[in-house]
């Protein structure tokens, strides 16, 4: 028994030690992962790198976890000694296989807290961890509490002012047109967006990546109108080609809310589109502001003369309930559309009742004429034809004389007014059912218009 | 064209009884079991289920097989000087842990094996300025500590120690339009975290600030055509979703809205017929995209149906009896959460979920 101990002891350590030197002898590993092998073949390493993955034979697992989480616990107990090096071997093995073990994350925490340990290495190795558990709710912490420190230190070191700390928010002058982020905070964010892509891609719907991605919007990007601009322009593809990812409509009805919230708060701007995005940002010229905006919503971004209005809002539902249309007819069956759709009206209903004297005709009071590109005018027409079956129409002047079926959307349209609304949806979904053999699509089709009943009695 | 819906099919010859007996023999076996990996790998929510274990087997008039004075001593080892509660020896305090522990003790009359005053003093310095709850003292906030942070109180009759006002606009502040609540505000409607939020509205006497015709229509929406029930929308059914969704329908009566004899027949046929406990989800898979469905920490979990006679507590809520808080709240506490699984005349069976993974050892 006790030779046998001693074995499984030289094993973990050799183990330890290989995956330590593997991460020395590649630092840009992208993934990690279990070799399924019942048996130690020959007498090499059971770990194996190949370019950037880094995989571990199966047979070993069962001596490793065990022996180092007895390790580390008796470790915090104070009942032996573990020196900097160790520990940080010791967490890094452990939690590429057990990454919901908070306590080692706690002791990566204070290591942190005492300058020993690097908070972009963490982010790496949660990083890591979330290739193989891409729902790991330890990590998805663990990452948060780590960026706090982060943007904590990064504005200690820019000399912001506390105000601005407060919020995580360094808007640097000298930063120009990278979103009013410093160069910290913007990689940052790239690379939170990314970690989250990434993780949502590995498990569909997953709940905790994209509460993440929710939750460092709110953290660093806290009123940084363009970076949810942009989230919501490529969203657009993103949730085009994950249709039953209702976690991923989710996050775009998230920024269609927030985006809203910000457009009303410009004062006067049924007048003064240029007014607009007042909040938050000085650097970037109103106008350019206003390209961008039009972009994301799928509106021709070279529109930008023209007033952004309670008009504009109205076109901006409008174009969200087109594409949310195009997806329900393209793939029958989706909860997570029919879920969508019932958002958006929910929004523009409760938008309308809550601003009843705002104008929603600028446009036709003004003769105005905006040009609407169906699809998305950057990130989603940069795919040629069509994504997943989508057809990405070209852009559609209406300048000309007026198409019956876009009138609708240059003057209002339907969404004019709430019980207009309610109507539309109402035909949508009669004329959708004339014609529907789909079993589940009519389910959903027939849940929606009882939804929609019960909305126009609130 | 066409969508394959995600749900599963029963076959013809899946479990259609409750096959009792073989369930409490599987958890009164977990006790002994001491696999060395599988013990490591869960042992960072070993509390929690040494709950779920004793809630089965108290359901089940069981309680008595399991060594009361052992896991006592085991909770008590696991109180650290700041008050808090960890998973298990060696581990980090946090509130999930904290509230496992108290509902452990409850159920053994027992709470005063613990240092009441510091489980109280612990808790009420996690809450923040908005009102939320951290976890524990690195600071990630969730609706699900808030409901672990009342719970706990409600349980010890110390509900007053916390700002209750600000606690509940918080969770309100998580409210989505579906009439969901996710688990901060923004995030999405998720079925265990709606649980939280009305128990923890019940626990403060909030019920009427919740839409619950809305709220209701979401929750009767996650049962699928097999008649199991999901946690969102399209998401393949799970047994431990009859826990999250019928106990939140329970509490906001409207329990009647969704379809009992097809979820009861579904989630018999989730039990292992030959070993006990339940799996995720019975029989043939439609998978839809050809994903792997693979089991998170804790959806290897099994439910047991108990009988119509069971008079006893919730799972994962609260204890019947000793109730130290004033009679209001206590009398709240027993109605709408605790009532959810006592009111046999409105549900045929109670049901009750135990991860499986998570009962590893007794001890």
């Amino acid at each position: 028994m006790a030779e046998f101990e001693k074995e499984v002891a030289v094993l973990v350590q050799r183990v330890v030690r290989d995956i330590s030197n593997a991460f020395k002898k590649n630092p840009n590993i992208d993934e990690i992962g279990i070799i399924p092998c019942p048996e130690p073949r020959y007498n090499r390493s059971p770990i194996v790198l190949i370019e950037t993955k880094l995989g571990l034979e199966s047979w070993c697992v069962k001596f490793l976890l065990p022996s180092l989480h007895r390790k580390l616990l008796l470790y915090r107990q104070r009942k032996n000694y573990l020196d900097r090096e160790a520990l940080v071997d010791v967490t890094v093995t452990l939690l590429l296989l057990n990454p919901d073990f908070t306590t080692a994350w706690n002791i990566r925490k204070e290591l942190l807290q005492c300058g020993l340990l690097n908070p972009e290495k963490d982010l790496y190795l949660g990083k890591l961890a979330l290739t193989r558990f891409p729902k790991s709710p330890e990590t998805w912490i663990h990452r948060r509490w780590v960026i706090l420190q982060f943007l904590q230190q990064c504005c200690a070191q820019k000399g912001c002012r506390k105000e601005q700390c407060e919020g995580y928010l360094c808007h640097t002058e000298a930063m120009g047109s990278s979103q009013n982020l410093c160069t910290h905070q913007a990689k940052l964010l790239h690379q939170e967006m990314s970690v989250c892509s990434e993780a949502a891609g590995r498990y569909p719907s997953n709940y905790n990546a994209w509460s993440h991605r929710i939750w460092v919007l709110q953290h660093i990007a806290k009123d940084n109108v363009e970076v949810f601009l942009e989230e919501f322009s490529s969203m657009r593809r993103w949730v085009s080609m994950h249709v039953s990812d209702h976690s991923g409509f989710h996050y775009r009805q998230f920024l269609l809310q927030a985006l809203l919230t910000e457009l009303c708060k410009a004062p006067h701007m049924s007048t003064a589109g240029t007014t607009l995005y007042q909040q938050g940002t000085t650097t970037t010229s109103p106008s350019a502001r206003l390209t961008e905006t039009r972009a994301a919503f799928g509106l021709d971004p070279s529109g930008t003369e023209r007033q952004l209005g309670g008009g504009t809002i109205a076109q901006l539902f409008d174009l969200e309930m087109e594409f949310c249309s195009e997806l329900i007819h393209s793939y029958p069956g989706h909860e997570a559309l029919w879920c969508h759709r019932r958002q958006v009206v929910f929004l523009w209903h409760k938008w309308r009742r809550d601003h009843p004297h705002f104008p929603c005709n600028t446009n036709e009071g003004n003769g105005l004429h905006l040009s609407i590109s169906k699809d998305n005018g950057q990130a989603f027409s940069s795919v040629e034809g069509s994504i997943n079956g989508l057809p990405c129409g070209d852009a559609m002047e209406v300048d000309g004389p007026p198409d019956p079926c876009n009138a609708k959307q240059l003057k209002g349209g339907p969404l004019m007014s709430g019980s207009l609304a309610l109507t539309a949806e109402h035909s949508f979904v009669s004329i959708l059912l004339d014609d529907c053999g789909h079993s589940e699509q009519r389910r959903f089709a027939l849940a929606y218009r009882k939804w929609l009943g019960n909305i126009s009695r609130q | 064209q066409g969508t394959q819906i995600k749900d599963v099919v029963i076959k013809d010859d899946a479990p259609n009884a409750l096959i009792l007996d073989k369930h409490a023999d599987y958890i009164a076996a977990y006790g002994s079991k001491k696999d060395d990996y599988e013990y490591t790998v869960s042992e960072y929510l070993r509390m929690s289920g040494i709950y779920w274990g004793l809630t089965v087997m108290d359901l089940m008039s069981q309680l008595p097989r399991m060594n009361c004075e052992e896991i006592t001593e085991f909770i008590k080892s696991c109180q650290h000087e700041c008050g808090g509660i960890s998973a298990s020896i060696g581990h980090d305090p946090h509130l999930l842990y904290t509230l496992s522990a108290v509902q452990i003790l409850s159920l053994y009359d027992n709470v005063q094996a613990l240092d009441v005053d510091k489980v109280v003093e612990y808790i009420k310095a996690l809450q923040q300025e908005d009102g939320s709850f951290a976890g524990d003292k690195w600071g990630e906030i969730d609706t699900r500590f808030s409901f672990c942070a009342v719970a706990t109180l409600a349980l010890l009759g110390k509900l007053d120690a916390i700002d209750v006002d600000k606690a509940v606009e918080f969770v309100l502040s998580c409210m989505n339009f579906d009439g969901g609540f996710g688990c901060r505000p923004g995030s999405e409607s998720h079925a265990g975290q709606i649980y939280c939020c009305t128990g923890f509205l019940s626990l403060t006497g909030q019920l009427h600030r919740l839409n619950a015709d809305l709220l209701g229509w979401w929750l009767c929406e996650r049962q699928l055509p097999s008649g199991g029930l999901n946690g969102r929308p399209e998401k393949l059914p799970d047994v431990c979703y009859s826990w999250w969704v019928l106990a939140s329908l329970k509490i906001i009566g409207r329990i009647h809205w969704i379809d009992k004899a097809k979820l009861r027949a579904f989630i018999l046929a989730c039990q292992d017929e030959e070993t006990g406990g339940f799996a995720d989800r019975p029989g043939d898979m439609v998978s839809p995209c050809g994903t792997a469905v693979r089991p998170s920490r804790v959806s290897r979990c099994c439910d047991l149906q108990l009988q119509r006679n069971v008079n006893q507590s919730p799972a994962n809520s609260g204890r019947r009896h000793n109730f130290k808080q004033p009679p209001q709240l206590s009398r709240k506490f027993e109605q709408s959460v605790a009532s959810s699984l006592t009111d046999v005349d409105q549900l045929p069976s109670a049901l009750l979920r135990v991860y499986v993974q998570a009962i590893l050892a007794f001890m």
